[in-house]
């Protein structure tokens, strides 16, 4: 009896129509592609982009306090800032901020600690299309840490 | 192809033959999957449906060299893989080019260590450095875009020496390699 169903099963081509049926019902589905530059996926609320100095929104003035505490923080020491102090003045002048993004793992440590209030002078901003033609271009200096990573656009 | 390579002058024929080659060089870039580590997963996914690494026609993983154009190095290179990476380069037929993906493959990432090659660049010559860790499908794809725009705007059977800009950021000279 056995044999018979699966010769029946054998000449009717029962399991190859199953499988194209499976194949059919997905078909008229749209497609499940992100058109990527075109459109861009949102970034989940806690995804850790390439490292971004703030500035204070309405004047522009500088947050960083030149604490040296990420330069501390960081696990590999890919970060080396400086500044000076103006005579009279109390807040230091924040002179050279270099990131250097080659070794960079996003671990957000950083970020952390940084102790600046309200503002954060130093957070994971959101850009991750980081591609360069040389390593020289992965130190990121103190006006690309402000301004971020110059970002080609190849939407048409 | 060696026949040609670099070998004309300036002129509307050549510069013509330039582009169309160019443009099927661009367009169907096999890459060798060479996953070493966890940047292999994001690798895995752009070139699965979500992000579909074949609108830029470059779904052919190829597991051999000799049949690939790019080598996406994804992952940890350490001392021990680095000649087996050499050598698996030295199969890729000309033309040929190398996107280094990942912190690691960069320059060693986290791991500044005896066994860890710090820069696959220390091996191969390596046209796009794509950096995160690991970097996103969107970001490998931006590499990707990158290095087409590169190609676009290499002389391929041109023999003069240009100095090209390759998108609005840095310049890159494209030397006589003939």
């Amino acid at each position: 009896m056995n044999t018979i169903i699966r010769f029946f099963k054998t000449i009717f081509l029962v399991d190859l129509l199953k499988g194209l049926w499976v194949t059919l019902k997905y078909t008229p589905q749209p497609a499940f592609t992100f058109q990527y530059p075109a459109e861009r996926r949102a970034t989940a609320p806690r995804f850790r982009g390439v490292l971004r100095l703030q500035t204070e929104p309405g004047t522009g003035a500088q947050t960083c306090i030149v604490c040296d505490q990420c330069a501390k923080a960081c696990p590999d020491d890919l970060i080396a800032l400086g500044g000076h102090r103006e005579p009279g003045q109390k807040i230091k002048v924040l002179d050279y901020f270099d990131f250097n993004l080659s070794r960079c793992s996003f671990c957000g440590l950083c970020s952390e600690v940084c102790p600046t209030k309200p503002i954060k002078a130093l957070i994971m901003s959101e850009d991750y299309e980081l591609g360069t033609y040389g390593r020289d271009a992965q130190i990121l200096r103190v006006d690309q840490m402000y301004d971020g990573v110059p970002i080609e656009q190849y939407t048409h | 192809m060696g026949l040609i390579d670099h070998r004309f002058e300036d002129n509307f024929i050549t510069t013509s033959i330039d582009r169309v080659l160019n443009w099927a060089r661009e367009s169907s870039i096999w890459p060798m999957g060479f996953g070493l580590a966890c940047c292999a997963i994001e690798m895995m996914a752009a070139s699965a449906s979500r992000y579909d690494i074949a609108r830029f026609g470059a779904e052919v993983f190829r597991a051999s060299p000799r049949q690939s154009d790019l080598m996406i190095v994804a992952g940890t290179v350490t001392k021990k893989m680095a000649p087996v990476l050499r050598r698996l380069y030295d199969q890729m037929p000309e033309p040929k080019w190398v996107i280094s993906m990942g912190s690691c493959s960069n320059a060693g990432g986290p791991f500044p260590t005896y066994s860890v090659l710090q820069g696959v660049d220390k091996v191969v010559p390596v046209d796009v450095y794509v950096s995160g860790c690991p970097p996103r499908p969107e970001a490998l794809l931006y590499g990707l875009m990158r290095l087409q725009d590169k190609i676009r705007k290499e002389g391929t059977v041109l023999r003069k020496e240009r100095v090209i800009m390759s998108g609005h950021s840095e310049p890159t000279v494209i030397g006589d390699r003939a």
